[in-house]
């Protein structure tokens, strides 16, 4: 698997099943490939002690956090560090970055997808991942946020058309879908081959392939209507992911506060997305290679690529960074003025340009060298990038509440200067554990990889070189 | 509103801070009373001036939750503010002090009263002493009756004052009369203060385009400005005095900032548009995973 003959490939469009391949799949060559492939990749799908121990300790992690948040449920938001004057903390800020996160699901499948960019094909499953599992758990930390839980069909039963709340929830839900059939439509030919090829995995495991499956027998009719509906999809998660995201910062933008009265937190938001969702893949990647020992399918061209995507979102972003505090910082208006001071050196330096340099700058610069586009380095540079990014959300959220337009008078210090506490630490930390549950789920009882595709690839290549 | 007055009051007076220093109440005024008994009605009446008024910094009585200012306001409840005499509390509510608003055109003396018998009923061992109906000291016994009578040609209003006893009626000549307007918010002061004529006349000019309601009603009231000598008479009657005006209700309207039912028809259409166009793709991507499942079928069907 040179990248060489990859460049030769056909320009088709890379995760749709390719159905100018024809006869390839009655090919000898390819059925091999099948077999070869499928071995590699089915080999990961079990329920083994790993897996297990791993499930096991996330859950007893899980009932930990679950214990502070019933304490919080009972005892209200109180318990948390949140107050009048910052009523919005970590909890938003959680929010805030697994929208961002789960938005990489989008960039990769349909940006990179639909332009052709072939080396895609074997990190889209991973990408969409990863969008599920930050969708779906994105709308719970919006739960976690709120005081009075119980009222939350209450946002559908008394919404306002006009209040980006209901459009956030709305657009998060759908969202969420989209991207799960996404993740599942291109693995119902996967799913076929793989439901005869598991002996000895649980029998429900093989049953549940076998429905979803859906009765699929690579006829070239089931081809052509996948292929449509995955074009639907492809097209329809594009507004879908811009909206999400959009919505969310306007959020904070529909108000005048310092800080959040931005008129490109829009994009501000988006670009800042592609860079936290793109390290989040890079870390994931890096992962299955590993531990799933994949390493003939992600290959150091698949880091070398996703590293550049890297520097492009990174620069994109810096772009938008530039603009977002450049602007106000030059006219400073007294009220900007006053954030932006606790930012660019009062309070807040310290955390703002350490996630400013270490967590976009350096990193964006480091990635221009192609020693550092190998997986370990990506690996490190990646988890900086998506700890610096979880930190920007908390930069974005926290500090312009400080600063409320009507003075604060007379207040106790600890309303006005938000502290998270540790049982709001401890029901974000759930958030996280059930990602990685999520991931875990989704990755482990499911082929992580794309079989049919890198067979018919692998087969098709084989052909044009002989 | 109610909570605009403290924050306004609260960011004007900020950094003029007294001192909490003793509120001294001329000893002319401390020993002021109310013309009226106190009972339920007027504390019912009181209650409700209070959570109108007096609430938004003050609190609720008892609860010491009141507005942390400097000086503070302090609990209506407490001991302090109970010492106060009925005439001193009177007057700190009209002259007011500090952050503490003057009420002076904002509350009638009736109000004031029925606020002070409100805020007494946190006081067990309080007991209220009543004054006698001020009565004119210039007129005794007679009872002074106001007239008024709007001049459209001309914007004027004319006031007659007379002094009705059973043996007599006469004028009520050089009594200087105050002319107030009510507003949204406290009482407008018309023209300057005038003294009546020698037929007991005295003429205010209107001002051109004061507001009124729809008909261009407004509440007028006459008073005289010398409490002590002319008693607490005075008359208050609705005049077609103001231009009509027609102010639409700044919620009536479709906008952003409004209810549910009065979103602006676009975003409704753009709300459910997008929602019924992206679930109905994700309808049809579902109808094509049938179709795939129904193509399955039949071939292995044939197959058999
Ligand atoms: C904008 C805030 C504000 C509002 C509204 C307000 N007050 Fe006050 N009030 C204060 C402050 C502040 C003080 C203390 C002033 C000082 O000591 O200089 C005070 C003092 C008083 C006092 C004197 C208390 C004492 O211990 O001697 C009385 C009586 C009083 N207010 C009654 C009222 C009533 C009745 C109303 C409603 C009609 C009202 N206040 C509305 C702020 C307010």
């Amino acid at each position: 698997m040179n990248s060489g003959s990859r460049a030769k490939l056909n320009t088709k469009n890379n995760i749709i099943p390719d159905l100018m391949a024809g006869t390839i799949f009655k090919s000898e060559r390819y059925r091999q490939k099948v077999e070869s492939v499928s071995a590699d990749i089915l080999r990961n799908v079990s329920l083994n002690r790993g897996f297990l121990l791993w499930m096991g300790f996330l859950t007893a992690v899980l009932l930990a956090c679950l214990y502070a948040y019933t304490i919080q449920l009972r005892e209200g938001l109180g318990v948390t560090g949140l107050r009048d004057i910052t009523s919005w903390g970590v909890y938003i800020a959680n929010f805030v970055f697994f929208v961002a996160t789960s938005l990489v699901g989008m960039l990769i499948s349909c940006v990179l997808g639909l332009s052709g960019a072939k080396w895609v094909k074997p990190i889209a499953r991973i990408a969409e991942i990863i969008a599920v599992a930050f969708a779906a758990v994105a709308g719970l930390v919006i739960i976690s946020d709120m005081g009075r839980p119980d009222r939350l069909p209450y946002v559908f039963l008394f919404g306002r058309f006009q209040s980006p709340i209901l459009w956030d929830v709305t657009v998060v839900t759908t969202y969420f879908f989209v991207s799960l059939l996404l993740w599942f439509l291109p693995m119902i030919p996967d799913l076929a081959i793989a439901k005869d090829r598991l002996p000895g995995r649980p029998a429900f495991l093989v049953r549940a392939y076998e429905i979803l499956s859906v009765k699929w027998v690579d006829h070239e009719k089931q081809f052509e209507i996948l292929h449509k509906a995955m074009r639907i999809l492809l097209i329809l998660i594009i507004p879908l992911a811009f909206a999400i995201h959009t919505v969310t910062s306007w959020l904070f933008a529909v108000t005048p506060r310092p800080g959040w009265d931005s008129t490109i937190f829009g994009p501000y938001f988006i670009s800042g997305a592609f860079v936290s969702g793109t390290a989040a893949v890079v870390i994931a990647m890096y992962f299955f290679r590993v531990s799933y020992k994949l390493e003939k399918y992600i290959t150091d061209f698949h880091f070398d690529r996703i590293g550049r995507v890297l520097i492009l979102v990174s620069v994109l972003y810096f772009y938008f960074n530039l603009n977002e505090f450049l602007v106000p910082g030059y006219k400073l208006k007294t009220s900007d003025a006053i954030h932006l001071r606790e930012l660019f050196a009062g309070h807040h330096a310290f955390l703002f340009w350490g996630v400013q340099l270490l967590g976009l700058v350096i990193p964006a610069i480091l990635l221009l060298f192609r020693k550092i586009r190998k997986p370990l380095p990506m690996l490190v540079i990646s988890v900086v990038v998506l700890a610096a990014a979880w930190l920007k959300r908390y930069i974005i959220v926290v500090p312009p509440q400080a600063h409320p337009y009507l003075p604060a008078q007379n207040y106790p210090v600890e309303w006005i200067v938000y502290k998270p506490t540790l049982i709001e630490i401890a029901v974000s930390v759930a958030a996280i554990v059930l990602v990685l549950m999520i991931i875990t789920i989704l990755s482990k009882l499911f082929p992580v990889l794309p079989i049919q595709e890198i067979a018919e690839e692998e087969a098709l290549a084989k052909n044009e070189s002989v | 509103m109610r909570k605009l007055i403290p924050a306004l009051t609260a960011i004007l007076l900020l950094g003029t801070r007294l001192s909490a220093q003793d509120w001294t109440v001329p000893d002319d005024r401390k020993g002021r009373l109310s013309t009226f008994a106190f009972d339920d009605e007027t504390r019912k009446t009181g209650q409700k001036l209070y959570t109108a008024n007096c609430k938004s910094c003050h609190g609720i009585p008892g609860e010491d939750n009141w507005l942390r200012l400097v000086p503070p306001p302090g609990d209506p409840a407490s001991e302090k503010f109970q010492k106060n005499s009925d005439g001193e509390m009177f007057y700190k509510v009209v002259t007011g002090r500090g952050q503490m608003p003057s009420f002076r055109t904002v509350l009638s003396a009736n109000e004031i009263w029925a606020l002070i018998s409100y805020l007494r009923s946190y006081n067990q061992g309080y007991v209220q002493q009543v004054m006698q109906l001020i009565t004119s000291s210039a007129y005794p016994d007679a009872e002074i009756r106001i007239a008024l009578a709007w001049n459209s040609a001309d914007s004027t209003v004319d006031i007659s004052a007379t002094a009705v006893s059973e043996k007599s009626s006469v004028a009520v000549t050089d009594a200087e009369m105050q002319l107030m307007v009510q507003r949204r918010f406290g009482h407008l002061a018309v023209d300057e203060p005038r003294n009546t004529d020698s037929r007991g006349f005295v003429r205010f000019r209107m001002p051109a385009g004061l507001p009124g309601d729809t008909a261009g009603n407004v509440l007028v009231m006459a008073r005289f400005t010398d409490e002590e000598t002319f008693g607490s008479a005075g008359k208050d009657t609705i005049l077609r005095a103001g231009m009509p005006s027609f102010n639409e209700s700044l919620v009536a309207p479709r906008a952003m900032w409004n209810t549910a039912r009065k979103a602006p028809v676009w975003i409704i259409l753009t709300y459910l548009g997008g929602v019924l166009i992206a679930w109905g793709f994700i309808m049809l991507v579902l109808l094509k995973l049938r179709d795939i499942f129904i193509i399955g079928e039949n071939s292995t069907l044939n197959n058999k």
